[in-house]
Parts: C-alpha cells; structure tokens; sequence
C-alpha cells in the first residue's frame, strides 16, 4: 500500500496506484468510521490447496489460507478391505478350505498370501486400508485439523500419530463420541480375529503385474496400512478440540474458523473460514432432507470467495425416499415368506433413520412380532449416544427431549423387546435368537465384523435377504467371497447427501465466488455418460482436483485489515477529490504482531542532546518528512496548449502516442510526455524551464 | 301453501323496501325469486300485480328510494322483469310508466347504484326475464336499451359482461322467432318483415360485433369474439350468415395475427362455425380459417391450435390430418433418431430447450394422440407403429434411460423424473392398446411398464397410471405367453408393490388385482395362477393392513378372487382360501374402526351372492352380515346391507341356486318357505329396523323393498301367516308397530263403539290383548307404508326450506333487528 507519494515531475496514478485504487477508497472509507476504529487494508499473497485424498466423500484436503495450514477432514478409503479375505469370528471350514493362489505356469506362487474363490483371488491377512496421501506437504506443519462429520475422521490416528503433528483437531462432540465408537469398532473387529501373518509378497510390483484383476490393477499398495490400535485411537482423539455450532474460533488471529450445521449426521458440520476479506467455505456431507440430525445451516455459506464442496450422495440416481420403500418391501416379503433380513450397515447413522422407519412400517405391515438385533461391539452406545445428544437433533426430535420422551423410536423398541443389541454373536445373542428376524450388524464390507458370521449361516437359503443400505461399496465386490450364493441380495443405498439437483440450487443461492471440487464432479457418471443433470454445472467452471493435486485458489479480493489509533485518525486532514470520496495521506509507523495490523503515529524525534558525540545511524528515529501532496486528475491538451502559447512557448508539436502525447518544445528542446497516468519533463540543463513547465501542469491538478 | 304466503307478501314487501332493515342474504332473496318464477308459471293466466298491488307498490318505492341497497334493487329489477313477462302484465306496468322508471337508471332514486355490479346483473337479467313477447323487445328497441346492453357487453364485471352477451343471443332469436315474423316462414322470412326498429336494433348487436372485433382493445375483441361463438351456436338463420359475412374480414385478420391470447377463444368461434351450415359453403371460409390459424407448423400458438383442433368433434378430414402432424411433432422430435427427423423448425426446438415449454408441449402431444386413439384414429403419414415407439422412448428418457443417440439433450433433463410426462405418457400407452398393428410391440411396451413398476422412483400416482396401462394391455387381447408374464413378471412386482412403504401404492395394487381378476374372470390359467403363486395369501394379510383404504381394497380383492375361484372351481380344492376370507372379513365387519373396510366387506358379499355360483358356505355367515350391517353406525353399510338384502331377496324368489328347493310343491308354499328363510336369515330385522332408521336414505331403501314384499304378499293368496308370525317386542321396530297396531285397533273399537257394533271381532280382541307376535302381512299392512315412501322422496329440508318459512325467516329478522334498534336506545 502507498500511505504516502511523491510526486517530481511525474503526477497522476503509476500502474501501481492503479491497481490500488479501492485502497484509496478503503482508507476513504475507513475514514468515515473513523470514530468506530480505523482500518486500512492491504494486498496479501495467494493460497493454496493440497488434496491428499481424491475419494469425493472421505476427502482429506490441506488449506494453506494466510499464515495458517488447516487441514480439512481426514477421511479413511477403506474400500481396499474389498481385495481381502473376510475375517471369520467363528471357524469357517469353507474360507479355511480355500485353495491358495498359484500363476497358471506354476511360477509365481503365492499360496499362502493369496486364495481363489469363485474364480477371484483375495489376500489372505488382516485387511489394510488406503491412507490419504503423506507426502505431498509436510504433514508436522499442519497447525489445525477441521473435522467435518464421524465418517470423515477415520484416518485422524494416521495422521497425528506419526507425522509430527503437534495441532489442534476441531471437531463437534457427537462426532468424537460417535467417531470413538467407530474407530474402537473397527479396532475390535481386527482384534479379535488376529492373523499371523502379513501379507507383502503380492504388492512386489513383478509379481502384483502377473495377479489377476482386479489385484492386478490396485493402485498405491504399498502405501495400504494395518488398522491403528486403542493407544493410537485415544491419543489421536486427545487432540480434539470440542466446538459448537456457529462458534467462532481464532486461528491464530489470522483467520476464524467456524462450524455450521450439515444436516447430514449428528454433530456434522460444513466450515467456514475467513478472515476479515476472504471467506472460504468448506461443505462437506450435507443434506437438505428431514432426517434427525438438525437441518443444514444454508445462509452463512454466502458470499464465499471459494467453495470447497465435498461429499456429495454417491448415488445419485437412487432417490432416498425409493430406497426407502424398497429397504421396507423387501424386507416385509422376506419376512412374510419366513426368511430373515440381514442389513450390513455401520453402527451409527441412517441404522436410525431405519429403526424409525421399521418401527411404524412393521406393526402397518402385520409384521409386529419380527425381531430386531443390532450387533456390534458399540451398539448400546450407539442407541444412547443417540438419545443423548438432544440440542444436535432435529427440531420435532428436540421437541420431544421436553414432553419428556426420547427423542428416537428405538427406545420404545428396546423396552418392548423388539429391538434387542447384543456387543457380538457371542454370549447371549446365541441363546436369545430367534427367526425368523433382521438382523443389523458391521461391517458394510462384508470383510470383518459379526456380518462375516451371519453371510455364512444365511448365505446358503434363498429364504433369506442381504439388504445393502451403506452406499460406500460395490455390493458385488463386496459378496464376491460368498459366492455361490442362494440369499437374495438387494441393493438400496441410502445416501442422504446432497444430490446434483440440490447442490444446484443451493449454489443458486448462496453464490459462491469459485467452486472447488473433486474430478468427479465435473463430469457425469462413467456408467451414464448421457447423464449432463448428474454433474456440476457452473459459470465459472467449478476447479477440479484429484488425489496429489495442489491448486492455487483465486481470490477476487485480497486485502488486510490495518488498524489506525486514534490519535492517527484524529491527524489526518481528508479532501475530498469528488462527491463522497475524500481521500488523505497518512504517514504512520506500521506495526504487526499476532496477525494483527496496527498504524501508529510517527513518534516525535527526542530533542537532540547537545551532545556531540557522534550516534550510530541505526539509534535514529526515522526522518519525519512532510509529505509531499498528492495530484491527481489530467492534464488537457488544448487548454495546456493555450497555456503555453500564453506563456510564450508558441513552437509545440505535438504527436500522439498510444499512450497520450508528445509535445516537442521545438525553440526550448523540451519534451513533455502527457499520458494517461505520468506527466514526464524532459528538459536537460535547464532548471527554471523545467519549474516552469511543472508549475503550468500543476494548475491543471488537484493537490490532496 | 301459497295463499299463506301471499299472505305475508304485503309485509315481506314493507320490510324489503324499508331502508332501515339490513337486506337479506342474496340467497333467501334468490330464494324468493324462484318462489315468484313457479307462482308465475303456475298463475294459469291470472296476473299476480292485480290480486297483489302491494308488489307494484314495493317496486315503485324501491326505484325511487334515496336509500336503496344494491341487494334490494337487484332484487327488484329481476321480479318486475318476471312479472312483467306477459304481455298483459307489461300493460300494467307501463300503465303508470312504471317499466320504464324501473329499468331507466336516469329515474332512479339513486343513479350511482349503477356503479354496482349486481345491480347491472339484476337489469340485465330483469330483461332476459321479461323478453317473453313482442312488446317487451318493443320496450328495449323503443327505450334505446341495446346501446346500453352492447356497453354492458364489456362491462368490466366477467358476469355482467355474459349476461349481456346471453341478452344480446336471446334478442337475435328472438328477432327470428315465428311470433316475431308474424308467423311467415322462418328459414325464408327475411329482415324485411320485421319492424324498422327491431331491422334496426339486429344490425346495431352485429356492427357491434364487427366493430369489436376490429378493435385494437384486446378485452372488447374477447368479448367480440364470445358473442360470436354464442350467436354461431345459439342462433339460426339468417343471422349467421349475415352475421359471418360482415366479422369474416377482421376475423381473418386476427386468425393471421396469430395472437396466443386468442386463440383458445378463436378457435370456440370457428368450433361453433363447424356446427353450422356455414361450414359447407366455401365463401364463408370456415375450414381455410382453421387452416390459416394452424399456418405450417412453424409457430409458437400453432401446436396449442393444433391440439384443440385435434379434439374437435365436427372437423373436416384434411385439416386433423394437418393438425395431428402438428401436434405430433414435438413428441416425434424428442424421441426420435437424427437421420430418421423431418426438418425440426427453430421455434419448436426453442420450445424444447426449455423446461416449461418442453413439458407442456410434450404434454399437448401426448394428449392429443390419447385422444386420438379413443376414437381409433387411423394415422396415414406417419405409422402408428412409429408412434407407439416414440412414446415408448419418451417414457424410457423420464426415467433416466437415454436413447443412443439424442437429438435433444436439454429435453432430455428436464424429463428425467418428470411425473407429469410420465402420466401423460402412460395414459397415453394406455390409450394405444386399441390398435391390433402395434401388437408386435408388445414386449417393448410390457418392458416399459415393468421397469415403471419396479422403479423405486415412481411416484404413487404415476405407479396407478402403469396399472391402468398394464390393464388395458392385458385386456385388449390375450397372448399366448400372457400367463407367463403374469406369474413370472408380474405377480412378483406385485408382491412387493403389496409391501409398500406407501399406502397409495398399496392400495393401487390392490385394486389393479382386483380389475385383473375381474377382467380375466374366467380364464382358469390366470385363477391357477393366482393361488399357486402365494398372491392368495398376499391378498390375505392385506386384510390386516394398518391403513382403512388398504383394508377395504384387500376385502374387495379378495373378494374377487374367491368369486373367481368359485367360477373354476378352485375352492373346492382349496376351500382354506374362503375360510380364511370369510373369518376376517367378519372380524372386519365387526370390529373395524373405519368405514370403508365394512362397506367393502358387505359389497364383497352381494357380489358373491349376484355370481352365478353357489357358495354355500357364504349362506352361514349371510345372517351375521346382515345383523352386524344392519346395525353399522355408518349409513353406507346400511345401504350396502340393504342392497344384499335386495340381493338375497331377488336370487331366493327367482330361479337360481339360493332359490327354494321347489319338490313339486305349489308356488304359494315355495314363497312362504322364501319368506321363513328370510326370516331365519333375520332379513325382516334388518328391514323393519331399517326403516326407523335415523338415516332418510336407508329408510327410503327398507321402505322400498318393503313395499316390493308387501305387494308379493298381496299377490300371494292363500299365504299360512302362521308361519311367518314376528315377534315385535323387545326392539324399537316392534314397538313402533305395536303402537301403530293399538291405534289402529283402538280407532277401530271407537268406530265399531260409535256405530253399536257390538259383535266379537277375533281381530279386535286379540289385538288388544295379545301384541306381542304379529304375522307379518299384518305389519305390512300396519305400517302405512305409501305414506312414509311419499314422506322419505320429500328431502329432508323440505319444511326448512318452503318459501312460507323463507318469509318468515325475513319477517322475523326484520322484527328482530328493530327489537336491536330499540335495544340500543
């Protein structure tokens, strides 16, 4: 920022001034708040994006905005899981039976690592999951961790546990509690089916070449992990931050950071992220349909400078309402034919939604008397948590809280016994079981958890149904282990994330300034390339990034806020160039410290000593110079020409440039350079002329 | 009745014209508008102004009042147009000049009253009353009344404006009519046999009408244009012709003006010029009118014309051909391939890109060629094989599937889940079965229906349209794998849809099952099919459903399939079925909460019982259906119950197989063993208490088959009463008999008392003392039952409503409201 000019024979705004003319306006209108506190603003530097993850829905983004690194969700991909074998929690003699893997010429042989069923070969050890991407930026500088809802936190052990991370994550409390719940699941569905060995051979890129697809073709296997212990767990979550919706908190002072509601989950959040000039949002999973969690907070997300937009439905022709029927009329005709319904699902989220439905369908259904069993090692948690969290409801579920009742069917179910949990098949379940019945239980891959049981006990009868509602697999890779199989399998993701449709709208409405947003977005489906309603569409074109990318976001308006003391404010003189804008120069000593901007009054050069000993120039106050006033407005041709003429200078030609004009001075040998936003003198050896020649141009400008 | 109210007019009159007294509502004074049309018309040539001067009085006071209401003047206008409907009561009133005071508003007490909209209404209608004869249309020529008529004409009051058109109408004919030509040939008579000023008052309405139709105001040319279509389809010669000859020129000219906002009203003009003989001389241009407004497709009004057009009753063969090449374009360019597309004008594929236009274009399109096809169109440029295909596509993008290659994109997405479109379309489909060359089709369009049914997407209303469509499919004629689609494809959407979160759909299915059946009654693949499927057990735990409608549609489809099953006899071998119905239908009939499961449950019965099959075992459960209906706190399932009865009564006395077994015994015998069945089914219960029943409909409908029974009693004549003794006490029937009884009786003893009779009627003695059996041609006889069916005709407002009580209603409000004024005092 220029907070004062000098002017020499030049006058009018340089291409610096130029571009600084909302400066000028800013410290116009600053002036007029003088009294309220004086700002000034100045120009700041670009700001990035690193997108460690390209999954659209379990995004892990870095945002390098000002002086701070802020991490945005730390989704786990843990469809990797798909490549393995299913951990069994009770001996099956069939997966046991599985022949191993050997290439067809008898040269590579991996019988140990790797079984065939069903014509696919699966590792056969401890499922291992894809991390967000490490080695892109320096993980130890993130200083912030923003978690958006429980899904997308999965990998937070990974990442604050060893890479030097020494951070704050933010995050609201039913997502920690919930998150908790999901990552001790996870943990106890490893642990309790311990295996030996670690299957590495297979990733050799030589051998990994000659696997069948679709091994053949996993990408990054070297970068796939284990799952984390409880240690790592408890650590990583010692590092979260509570926060409640719409708080504000300060980063640093140089940015605030601050939760809304999504819609999509309990406690899930989009961000917002701004500084006093730049706003960006960040919405991730959210959802406009009335489900429990509270609606989405849609208003705070205008006037965005950049919209980062995640996790949008992933199935987006699978309206939630249809799956819905369809979830509840399979069900009933499995059950009314005698077979029983298992239901993979994770153990917090739609299953609610799903009890609720189930709890008016069944009794409209004649099916009253069915038994429900939710088996998961966190499953009482699970449906207390959720009664619980009474202000991140919905407003009818809130309104419940006071009558006073809970705020979600289940609870009537539990208390007539029509809704049983159980920690695992183990223990009282087996005595308590009876059929026929549903069954919701872990883990939506089919890979580990107690639904590895249930798919070899039921897989065999056609009675039975297998009803996917998680839409985070492919129900065919997830069955392929199982197969041959005689249970009918029924696909009804529910997804109530954001459609096209809506996000359409809602960016209609809330106008963001640019959109970033995974590939995928960008384009429709790879299986319905016909389909232009099932991507973004906007004006700009939304940025896209994928796994690795780093974008440099634009921004329209890149300003800081400076503060003026009163005192400062009190010593200006503005004057007004036109109707409304004054403007006035300040010389001011600028101070930063904590982010934080503020221009002091010069201080008043101490008297000097009488002293003659000589100081060293460093010790100097500054020199305190009256500024030279500033000019502006332009320098008319014919009217200077007269001028000129008046002042006896009669022999002037003049040529035009593309600039302005030339004026030759033929008698005097000057040249007067007149452009739009530079007057040049150039007059050799002749002082007077060239004061002259100023003094003329000079009456033509407004001095500030 | 009347003279009592003529009566009360002197006051009603006094109170009406009182300024003071607040108007009655605009009903009782319709009310009593309608009283004074029946008085008049019943008058036998008696004129009500002489016995009533009272009324003359009352009309002249209202004019000249300062302080009329609107409501009163209104009023006021229309009567004396009625009483002044003939020629003799006209004379009346111009006797004083009355008439004229009346409907000159110059003479009015209150000019401004004519800024009122009802009051401009009540003139107007005042005259249509009074136009009965020569001298009332003498009165409007001669009093310059038709300038003001055509200014009402476009009156800024939509009712007003109509009125004045109806006027207008009826003043043309009437200028036709034979009394009006002094009796000489209508059709021959010309405007020369008319007088001057009647001559002169025809052709100022028709320069009207060219003159508005000329006119830049848009309004004055709508109304132009409505008095034309009304004179086209209201009048006859030689006002048409003459009328069509001076407004062709600037008809033509607003035709090529082509303006949208009137074309919906053009085109009513040039429907009601098709019905005329107009159409078949080619210099009254009727057909080229038509022809211009469709112009060559390429306008944006043009589908909208072409769409009417299309369902224009009388239109000349080469122009709907032009039409439905017309309206069929935007369905054909939306759902067809690139190389197979005729040129595609710019204005249509503008009209497709956006979503609006494109829906309800598609809509027109679709529509159009439902209608079409009611009338099994036969389409000559295009085959309907390609149409059929068109719409098949069109349905298939609504739901997501793209064709290969797309002409639209943009139409494309605003159809996807479009219900409106999809609607449209099956209705359409449905529409297309009547065509035997598009059979080969069949499998595509059975496709397409499955897929609809198995979408999870569709909507309820959308699902109940694919059943339609898939009925008339299944109907239309019989494949040979039909039985294979139902079984395999079929029944188990149908299973599921049966399961759906949405009771509509539940209920849609349902009911789509039920027309199934009925519409396949007969074929014993489709009844086999039914019950090997497990769809019998579906249908059964419908009955239980939690939704009322679900219920009473389970009860009918199961009701249809047991009356099938019966048909093929299936239910010998699976006699669980109707077991099974049975016991939960008669838990519904007697503990369902809501209405419509009962009703269905009664109406399942009587058709049971209509079949031409014996069930026997429905004979068990029939007298528990009719004690629990005839008892129903609902009025439907009294009715319902009463029609069974009437059912049951018709099947037993006739031949069939709920006849009495008839073992060479005599007709007398077999009508009293009828009789003790139906007394021993408890019918005679249910009718007698049917008849005191607190609901006119129920006891107008015991009432009735009472009387049928009465008179085959009477018919009967050697019938053994002792047989057929009732017992009546106890019940609320009974004792109501019983009263009637003793009456009757004590009456009788009075008179035999009065008349010394003295002797010893078995009748009397036994009546007296012994009440409590009575044979039941005896209570037939009791109950006066002519008196209560002529009672039960009469509704039920019959005495609130009488113009008497209407009177004083009025006279009663009045002495109130004056009772209030002093009150406030």
């Amino acid at each position: 920022m220029r907070v004062c000019s000098e002017l020499n024979d030049t006058h009018g705004p340089t291409a610096e001034e130029k571009t600084s003319v909302p400066n000028v306006s800013r410290v116009v209108a600053s002036q007029k708040t003088r009294k309220r506190g004086n700002q000034f603003s100045f120009r700041r530097a670009d700001m990035k994006l690193y997108c460690l993850s390209g999954h659209p829905t379990l995004p892990c983004n870095v945002l390098k905005f000002k002086s701070t690194t802020i991490m945005l969700d730390c989704g786990l991909d843990t469809t990797a899981a798909l490549y393995f074998l299913p951990l069994p929690l009770v001996h099956s003699p069939r997966l046991s039976k599985l022949p191993g893997w050997v290439s067809k010429d008898g040269a590579v042989n991996l019988e140990k690592e790797l079984k065939e069923c069903s014509g696919r070969v699966f590792v056969d050890s401890q499922p291992e999951f894809c991390l967000p991407e490490k080695e892109l930026l320096d993980l130890s500088t993130i200083d912030v961790i923003l978690i958006s809802n429980y899904h997308c936190m999965m990998a937070l052990p990974y990442i604050t546990e060893h890479t030097g991370f020494t951070g704050t994550v933010y995050a609201t409390e039913p997502t920690l509690q919930i998150g908790r719940l999901l990552m001790e699941e996870l943990v106890t569905f490893m642990e309790r089916v311990p295996k030996a060995q670690a299957a590495t051979c297979w990733k050799n890129k030589e051998i990994q070449r000659l696997l069948p697809g679709p091994l053949k073709d996993a990408v990054d296997v070297w970068s796939w992990r284990k799952c984390y212990s409880v240690q790592e767990v408890n650590s990583a979550l010692s590092k979260v931050q509570l926060v409640g919706y719409s708080q504000k908190v300060e980063l640093f002072g140089a940015v605030q950071v601050t939760p809304l509601s999504s819609g999509y989950s309990l406690g899930s959040s989009n961000w917002i992220i701004q500084s006093h000039y730049e706003k960006v949002s960040y919405v991730s999973g959210s959802s406009l349909l009335t489900t429990h969690p509270q609606p989405m907070e849609q208003s705070s997300l205008k006037n965005s400078d950049v919209l980062i937009l995640t996790g949008l439905t992933q199935i987006p022709t699978a309206n939630p309402d249809g799956m819905l029927g369809e979830f509840c009329s399979n069900l009933a005709m499995t059950i009314r034919a005698g077979g029983n319904v298992l239901v993979p699902c994770y153990s917090s989220g739609v299953i609610y939604d799903l009890l609720e439905c189930l709890y008016q369908f069944m009794d409209s259904a004649n099916l009253g008397s069915t038994p429900f069993y939710f088996i998961s090692p966190v499953a009482n948690s699970s449906l207390e948590f959720s009664q619980i969290f009474a202000e991140w409801l919905c407003q009818n579920k809130q309104s419940k809280v006071y009558l006073p009742e809970p705020p979600f069917p289940h609870a009537e179910l539990i208390q007539t016994n029509k809704l049983k949990h159980y920690p695992s098949i183990h223990g009282d379940f087996s005595s308590e079981f009876r059929q026929p019945c549903v069954v919701f239980t872990g883990h939506p891959s089919l890979r580990f958890g107690d639904v590895v049981h249930f798919m070899e006990l039921w897989g065999k009868s056609s009675l039975n149904t297998i009803i996917f509602t998680e839409p985070d697999f492919s129900y065919l890779d997830a069955l392929a282990p199982y197969q041959p199989l005689a249970m009918k399998c029924v696909y009804c993701p529910i997804d109530t994330r954001l459609n096209f449709h809506q996000v359409s709208k809602l960016l209609k409405d809330i106008q963001p300034l640019h959109v970033v947003c995974p590939e995928p977005y960008t384009q429709p489906p790879p299986a319905q390339p016909h389909r232009s309603d099932l991507m973004l569409e906007l004006q700009p074109p939304p940025m896209a990034y994928r796994r690795c990318s780093v974008l440099g976001l634009p921004f329209r308006r890149r300003y800081e806020r400076i503060h003026l003391l009163p005192e400062l404010a009190r010593s200006l003189v503005p004057s007004e160039i036109k109707a409304g804008v004054s403007v006035a120069t300040v010389s001011a000593v600028l101070q930063s410290k904590d982010n934080k901007h503020v221009l002091q009054p010069v201080p008043k050069p101490a008297p000097v000593p009488p002293s003659k000993k000589r100081k060293r120039v460093t010790e100097e106050p500054p020199e305190v110079l009256n500024p030279k006033p500033l000019l502006s407005g332009a320098v008319p041709l014919e009217p200077f020409l007269a001028m000129l003429h008046k002042n006896g200078i009669t022999e002037v030609k003049v040529e035009e440039t593309a600039d302005g004009h030339i004026l030759h001075l033929q008698t005097e040998d000057v040249l007067i350079q007149l452009e739009e936003d530079a007057t040049h003198i150039i007059c050799d050896n002749n002082e007077p002329l060239r004061t002259a020649l100023r003094d003329l141009v000079l009456r033509f400008l407004q001095k500030l | 009745m009347d003279s009592d109210c003529l009566s009360l007019l002197p006051a009603v009159c006094l109170v009406l014209a009182d300024p003071k007294q607040s108007p009655p509502d605009d009903t009782s004074l319709e009310k009593l508008l309608d009283w004074f049309k029946e008085l008049h018309s019943q008058s036998d040539g008696q004129v009500l102004l002489q016995h009533q001067p009272c009324l003359l009085e009352f009309i002249s006071s209202v004019c000249m009042s300062k302080t009329t209401d609107p409501a009163i003047l209104s009023f006021t206008l229309k009567l004396t147009g009625l009483l002044a409907a003939t020629t003799q009561e006209l004379h009346l009133f111009d006797e004083g000049g009355l008439l004229v005071n009346v409907f000159e508003r110059e003479a009015w007490g209150v000019c401004d009253l004519w800024e009122d909209a009802s009051v401009r209404s009540g003139w107007l209608q005042g005259l249509l009353n009074m136009l009965k004869h020569q001298q009332a249309l003498g009165f409007i020529c001669g009093n310059g009344l038709i300038k003001v008529i055509l200014q009402l004409q476009n009156d800024r009051s939509l009712f007003v404006a109509c009125l004045a058109n109806q006027l207008l109408v009826h003043i043309l004919n009437f200028l036709t009519s034979p009394n009006m030509t002094n009796g000489s040939d209508v059709v021959g008579s010309s405007e020369s046999s008319l007088r001057p000023d009647w001559v002169s008052a025809s052709s100022e309405i028709m320069n009207a009408v060219v003159e508005a139709l000329s006119s830049e105001d848009h309004p004055q040319v709508l109304q132009g244009l409505r008095l034309l279509s009304l004179v086209l389809s209201k009048c006859g010669e030689p006002i048409i012709s003459t009328l069509w000859k001076d407004v062709l020129v600037p008809l033509e000219v607003l035709v090529n003006r082509g303006s949208e906002s009137l074309i919906q009203t053009l085109i009513t003009v040039l429907e009601a010029a098709l019905g005329t003989p107009l159409l078949s001389q080619s210099e009254y241009k009727v057909e080229e009118l038509l022809e211009a407004m469709l112009g060559d497709g390429n306008r944006k009004e043009c589908f909208h014309c072409a769409a009417l057009i299309v369902k224009l009753e009388k239109c000349p063969e080469v122009l709907k051909r032009k039409a439905t090449d017309i309206i069929l374009l935007p369905l054909q360019c939306v759902s067809t391939q690139p190389q197979a597309e005729k040129e595609i004008n710019v204005v249509l594929k503008e009209q497709l890109s956006q979503k609006a236009s494109c829906i309800s274009l598609l809509m027109q399109s679709l529509s159009s060629l439902a209608q079409l096809a009611h009338t099994k169109y036969l389409f000559e440029d295009i085959s309907i094989h390609s149409i059929t295909s068109s719409v098949l596509l069109l349905l298939r993008m609504c739901s997501g599937h793209c064709p290969t290659s797309l002409l639209h994109s943009n139409a494309f997405t605003h159809l996807i889940g479009c219900c409106k479109v999809q609607r449209c379309g099956l209705d359409t489909l449905g529409a297309l079965s009547v065509y035997e060359e598009i059979l080969d089709l069949r499998k595509d369009i059975f496709g397409v229906l499955l897929d609809y049914l198995q979408s999870p997407d569709s909507h309820a209303t959308v699902l109940k349209k694919t059943f339609q469509a898939v009925k008339r499919w299944i109907v239309c004629s019989p494949f040979p794998d039909l039985l294979q689609f139902i079984s395999h494809d079929l029944f188990p959407v149908l299973e599921k849809r049966m399961c759906d979160l949405r009771w509509e759909v539940r209920d849609s299915t349902l009911e789509f099952i039920t027309q199934l059946t009925t519409a396949l009654n007969g074929n014993s693949g489709f009844t086999e099919a039914l019950h090997t499927s497990g769809m019998v057990s579906v249908l059964l735990s419908s009955l239980a459903d939690a939704e009322g409608y679900v219920r009473a549609s389970a009860v009918a489809a199961v009701g249809e399939a047991v009356t099938a099953s019966s048909h093929q006899m299936v239910l010998v071998s699976n006699s669980k079925l109707l077991d099974e119905a049975l016991v939960q239908m008669m838990a519904i009939l007697s503990q369902d909460t809501e209405g419509f499961p009962r009703r269905a449950v009664v109406q399942a019965f009587t058709s049971w019982l209509k079949g031409s099959h014996l069930i026997t075992a429905l004979e068990l459960s029939l007298s528990s259906v009719l004690s629990l209906g005839g008892s129903d706190f609902d009025w439907e399932v009294k009715m319902h119950t009463l029609e069974l009865a009437e059912v049951l009564m018709e099947k037993t006395l006739t031949c069939c197989p709920y006849a009495v077994q008839n073992f060479g015994s005599s007709e007398e015998t077999r009508f009293t063993q009828a009789l003790i069945k139906f007394k021993n089914f408890g019918l005679f219960d249910l009718l007698f208490n049917s008849l005191f029943d607190c609901d006119r409909p129920v006891c107008e409908k015991a009432c009735a088959l009472l009387v049928k029974l009465r008179t085959l009693t009477a018919e009967t004549a050697d019938l053994d009463n002792s047989l057929l003794v009732l017992n009546v006490c106890g019940n609320r029937w009974g004792d109501e008999v019983q009263r009637r009884y003793l009456n009757k009786q004590q009456a009788k003893a009075s008179v035999s008392v009065t008349n010394g009779v003295t002797g010893s009627d078995e009748g009397t003695d036994c009546g007296l003392h012994c009440t409590k059996d009575i044979s039941l041609p005896k209570i037939l006889q009791i109950l006066d039952l002519d008196d209560m069916q002529r009672m039960l005709t009469l509704s039920s407002d019959h005495v609130v409503n009488s113009p008497r009580s209407l009177m004083e209603d009025i006279l009663s409000a009045a002495q109130h409201s004056e009772e209030n004024i002093v009150d406030c005092y």
